[in-house]
């Protein structure tokens, strides 16, 4: 019997060594091993065996079960590496080439900007509102403070409407969002805490300048509101908008529906705001350090006034300024002709 | 409004201890924003003054000569030149070996070398003037070169051989500031303004002495002066002065123009200029000579013509501000001087014109003729009738220092001559309330007087009287607290950040026009802007009829002139200018359009257009995205209403959306002729009104319990006459039974094999029930019934 197990060993092996492919080695594993296989069938005969050798015999026999079942497994293994193998080369795809993508659409860079300009005053509860962009004089000028004879009012800075003028004046289109201030203040709700943003217009055109373009403004009218209010509120947006990292100043200025006036300049990203870069040449983004990032100021009496507000209990800030330059600011985008951005070349759109 | 100053200027007017650097980034803060700081002199090192001490022919060029020129050295340098003005015994400016030179005058700077020139060592150059920056100070002939004995004999002492020329020019280490001034304040565009604006910031001795106007015995000689224009021109001053000598101005003023970005011309030009730089005011003078009579200030007449200095001749109006002798015009007010009134080499006897014009109409005028000058840069600005004495006596006692000449007569002085002072009072409580700091009232007195303000304290209540040079921008009280404010600076207030909720929540077309505009991103379609004003082109070759729509009344071209009433031509353009590059274009715009009111403002209403173009059928990519915004919008209930009778559309394929009977959206073929216009094939549009899409929109979905029960699906193919429409065969299949719960179309074919009148509608139909299991033969009944009611309202036949 011994002998019988031994010859049985070497048969099995070899049979499972001769295996060509996973089906002759499940028939090598099934006529040796399987239930009805030969070396279940000698182990069966282990019962008419003397009893003193049952035990020798009988581990001999399960070493050897042990053994063929080891070589099955390691031969198996060899085989589905084998196998990988050829698919791996069967099946090769060039995994560099693209995948197919959802088709993908692009906002324009004015809706990323109005959105993240949205946002951020809204975390500080501002909210957005929506005033005419065609409107009356009243609300572009008279109201703000800009009395009749001032330049913006003269017809080569403004679009005037071919329309009848009516007892707000004549019809333009507004050149500023400023026009939304006296229309915020009439409806009489305090405190005002409005971020107003729409298209805007002036008459121009250059490498610079667009005849349509984007202004957002903000304006907050309470009780004992002052200067460090509107400084509160300009470092919050531009250290969210911009970064930690960026500096505020405010310098005097001069505007009509404002006083005291502002200019509101932002440490410059590119040169860390010292007006020199790295190689230790003048900056060209900024003028020593600062950008001018647009205007602010304490709103004027006479525009409370002219919103039915009493300038004695009421006092406010107010900025407006333009969308796309704010934007460009933030990203460093360097566009030689601001007209780009309206010429709706796809090339250029699909790229943000 | 920027304004070069330059330092050393500067500080003769006050006492300054800081470096270019530190005022700058000071006086940025409180006012005059400083953008720039440029050196005012090139690089002129290497650039010594010589004395030529040999001048001997070269041995191999006619037109050279070798000279030695005594440099400071032992031996004298040996120059190879071929300047025409050589002396023996002249002071002139050599470039050594090293220094850098722009080649008379032209092209980038070049470090001179040692050089041999036909056979000849030549150790260096003797200088044109515009070979080292000086072109516009001694303008010469080509091939001259600088005589610097002649040009600065008054600087003997600075003449020796071997000095650095930079040293005789004097201002080595000036630097010129370009200094943002604010619009309202063009008394700080002059130097006198500007230092007493760094004297009240920096806290720091104002040491201006303002010259007093000469007293004249009266004489004979008396100038006739009158002003028609009264509201145009306030006051008019105007002073004789004869027997003066024309020629170049001297070197300080030279440098000082040029330091402002001037060019020299001659003395009296100069003198001009330099009281305009110096104090904000201009002045005119003009060849007295060419006056015929008197002078009158008054409103040109239609027809009536100048040659101005620019050499131009200009139509004028009576738009157009004059100074006139009784026969012609003399200068364009407040604009420019005319040409055959100027002062030339052969001028004599001047007058000297100070005047004061009205903002508004030197504005316009300059714009109408479109003219500028420095002069009426100021002048629009707005400027006081008390500025007029002082540049007056400046004016005079600089021509008669540098040009000579006596006063002829008594200075005429013509209009308000009584000056009565603003004032405006502010309380200290108003002042720290707005600003948000404590500022001790004292302190906000002792600032406003060092503006130059006169300054009364009662309680907490400032008064305080404007003086004459800010009387055009102190309007109110309120200014008042601005320049109080402004001279500390504001770095030292401290942000506040005024918490709390909006007023109202935000406007819903607001919120769904961005959400409109990021399902179309995901949609795959690309955003653009265009401008709301159109061209009456644009719109014919869309079809659309201009006259309705608002019209700008002062377009910039006609390319902007009509407020659109609808986005679509925009879209089209936009398709037509891209198509060479793009063949599958999906597009979409979120903008106003503007329906004129009769009487009222326009109707802004908030429109999306989409445009797609190529990809197969491109009516049926627009409808999916139309259905896919709807929905995404939760607008589910949608009936589709087909459009045929508006010549924008294609008559065949264009269908409306309907949402509780209100049009929310047309999709379709624009016409072919309209495509045509464009030179575009099919394209596909949208126009979708938000305004009627909002009031319905939600993000709540209702949602229908999913049946436990298996769905039973059966495709169904019918042969149709090809007219009869998917959905009316859908909504026949629905109403068969409840238990179809949903028809999806997937294929519609004709040709081959089919009449030429049929067409084959294919679908996939689900049945199902929400509380059990269909039968197989339950659902076969329905398919029955299905086709029979099929055949007999559409004559549909079964496909196999």
């Amino acid at each position: 019997m011994e002998d019988q197990l031994n010859a049985l060993r070497m048969e099995a092996e070899q049979a499972v060594s001769a295996a060509k492919d996973v089906a002759e080695l499940d028939a090598a594993e099934t006529k040796y091993l399987g239930r009805k296989g030969e070396l279940t069938n000698v182990l069966k005969q282990l019962a008419a065996v003397k009893a003193e050798d049952r035990p020798r015999l009988g581990s001999l026999a399960n070493e050897i079960k042990r053994r063929v079942e080891a070589s099955v497994a390691a031969r198996r293994k060899e085989m589905e590496a084998t196998h990988l193998g050829a698919i791996a080369e069967a099946e090769r795809v060039d995994v560099t080439e693209p995948g197919t993508r959802p088709p993908e659409g692009h906002l324009h860079v004015v809706t990323t900007a109005i959105n993240e300009i949205t946002d951020t005053f809204e975390k500080i509860g501002f909210v957005r509102t929506r005033y005419p962009e065609v409107d009356w004089d009243f609300y572009a000028f008279e109201g703000l403070n800009m009395p009749a004879d001032h330049p913006a009012r003269d017809e080569w800075e403004t679009f005037f409407m071919d329309a009848p003028v009516s007892d707000k004046g004549k019809m333009v289109l507004t050149p500023h969002t400023s026009n939304s201030q006296v229309r915020e203040l009439e409806r009489g709700e305090f405190p005002v805490r409005m971020i107003n943003i729409a298209k805007c217009y002036r008459r121009q055109s250059d490498a610079t300048h667009v005849p349509m373009f984007h202004q957002f403004e903000g304006l907050y009218v309470d009780k004992d509101v002052s200067v460090a209010h509107l400084r509160g509120v300009l470092d919050y947006f531009a250290q969210s908008f911009f970064g930690p990292d960026r500096k505020t100043r405010l310098r005097p200025f001069h505007f009509r529906f404002t006083e005291p006036s502002f200019e509101i300049d932002i440490s410059c990203g590119v040169c860390g705001g010292s007006g020199v870069t790295l190689d230790k040449q003048k900056c060209r983004v900024c003028k020593r350090g600062w950008l001018e990032l647009g205007g602010a100021g304490m709103v004027h009496p006479n525009v409370l006034k002219a919103g039915g507000v009493d300038p004695e209990k009421y006092t406010g800030f107010a900025f407006g300024w333009g969308v796309e330059r704010t934007y460009m600011m933030k990203e460093g985008l360097k566009v030689d002709d601001i007209r780009v951005l309206y010429r709706n070349d796809l090339r250029f759109l699909q790229q943000f | 409004m920027n304004s070069l100053v330059s330092f050393d200027w500067l500080r003769e007017y006050v006492k300054l201890t800081e470096t270019p650097e530190e005022f700058a980034r000071r006086i940025s803060l409180s006012g005059p924003a400083v953008e720039k700081i440029v050196p005012l002199h090139g690089d002129l090192d290497g650039i010594v003054v010589g004395k030529i001490k040999e001048i001997n022919p070269h041995p191999n060029a006619d037109k050279l000569r070798v000279v030695m020129v005594d440099i400071g050295r032992e031996t004298p340098a040996q120059i190879v030149c071929g300047g025409i003005n050589l002396e023996p015994h002249q002071w002139v400016a050599v470039a050594t070996v090293g220094s850098k030179v722009r080649w008379h005058g032209q092209g980038d700077l070049v470090t001179m070398e040692l050089a041999e020139l036909r056979g000849v060592k030549s150790e260096g150059m003797i200088c044109a003037a515009n070979e080292i920056g000086l072109g516009d100070a001694f303008p010469m002939e080509d091939r001259m070169i600088l005589d610097l004995g002649r040009e600065f004999g008054w600087t003997r002492g600075l003449l020796k051989p071997g000095s650095p020329v930079a040293d005789v020019l004097g201002g080595a280490s000036d630097v010129a500031m370009d200094i943002e001034v604010p619009s309202n304040r063009v008394d700080a565009m002059g130097m006198v303004g500007m230092a007493r604006e760094a004297s009240a910031i920096l806290n720091r001795p104002f040491t201006w002495n303002e010259p007093k106007l000469p007293v004249v015995a009266r004489r004979a000689v008396s100038l006739r002066v009158t002003i028609s224009a009264k509201k145009q021109c306030p006051r008019y001053m105007a002073a004789k002065i004869e027997g003066v000598k024309v020629g170049p101005s001297p070197w300080w003023m030279k440098r000082r123009l040029m330091s402002a970005g001037l060019r020299p011309i001659n003395n009296l030009v100069d003198i001009s200029n330099y009281v305009m730089l110096e104090l904000a005011q201009p002045t005119h003078i003009f060849d007295a000579s060419t006056v015929v009579g008197g002078i009158d200030v008054r409103l040109a007449r239609q027809g009536e013509k100048i040659m101005a200095l620019d050499g131009k001749t200009y139509d004028l109006d009576d738009t157009v501000l004059l100074i006139a002798d009784d026969e012609k015009p003399i200068a364009v007010a407040g604009v420019m001087g005319g040409e055959h009134t100027g002062v030339n080499v052969n001028t004599t006897d001047v007058i000297i014109e100070c005047a004061t014009f009205d903002p508004v109409v030197i504005r316009r005028g300059a714009r109408r003729l479109n003219l500028q000058s420095d002069a009426q840069l100021r002048f629009e600005k707005g400027l006081s009738t008390a500025a007029l004495p002082e540049a007056m006596a400046r004016t005079i006692k600089l021509v008669r220092e540098i040009a000579g000449g006596k006063i002829a007569g008594p200075i005429a002085d013509v209009g308000e001559t009584k000056y009565e002072p603003l004032s405006f009072s502010v309380t200290t409580d108003e002042v720290n309330g707005l600003i948000g700091v404590e500022i001790p009232k004292k302190e906000m007195v002792e600032r406003l007087r060092r503006l130059g303000f006169k300054v009364g304290l009662k309680g907490k209540t400032i008064h305080a009287v404007v003086p004459w040079w800010r009387d055009h921008d102190i309007e109110s009280g309120r200014d008042l607290v601005e320049e109080i404010a402004r001279i500390e600076g504001y770095a030292n207030i401290p942000g506040k950040i005024p918490f709390g909720l909006g007023p109202r929540p935000m406007d819903p077309e607001l919120v769904w026009e961005r959400r409109a505009r990021d399902i179309s991103k995901g949609a795959g379609l690309t955003e653009t802007y265009t401008y709301s004003f159109v061209s009456s082109d644009l719109l014919a070759k869309a079809g659309y009829d201009a006259s309705k729509m608002l019209r700008v009344q002062n377009p910039l071209t006609a390319e902007f002139e009509f407020m659109r009433t609808t986005l679509l031509p925009s879209l089209l353009q936009v398709a037509a200018e891209n198509t060479e590059r793009a063949s599958d274009i999906r597009l979409f715009e979120v903008a106003n359009v503007y329906y004129p009111r009769k009487g009222d403002l326009p109707d802004e209403q908030l429109e999306l257009g989409a445009l797609f173009m190529g990809m197969g059928e491109p009516w049926r990519v627009a409808k999916g995205y139309v259905e896919h915004l709807l929905g995404e919008m939760g607008l589910a209930d949608v009936s589709w209403r087909r459009l045929s009778t508006d010549s924008f559309w294609h008559p065949g394929r264009t269908v409306q959306a309907f949402h509780k009977g209100a049009l929310v959206a047309t999709v379709g073929e624009v016409s072919p002729k309209v495509a045509a216009a464009f030179k575009l094939g099919p394209v596909a549009l949208v126009d979708i009104p938000l305004e009627a899409v909002v009031p319905h929109a939600k993000t709540a979905k209702a949602f229908a319990p999913v049946s436990t029960f298996p769905d039973a699906k059966r495709d169904l193919a019918i042969i149709v006459d090809w007219r009869v429409e998917f959905d009316d065969v859908a909504r026949a299949i629905s109403r068969t039974s409840p238990l179809i719960t949903n028809v999806e179309w997937f294929d519609t074919y004709r040709g081959a094999n089919l009449p030429e009148e049929k067409k084959s509608l294919a679908m996939h139909l689900t049945f199902s029930s929400p509380d059990r299991t269909l039968e197989s033969t339950e659902v076969d009944g329905l398919m029955e019934k299905i086709s029979l009611g099929l055949k007999e309202e559409y004559k549909a036949e079964m496909r196999g």
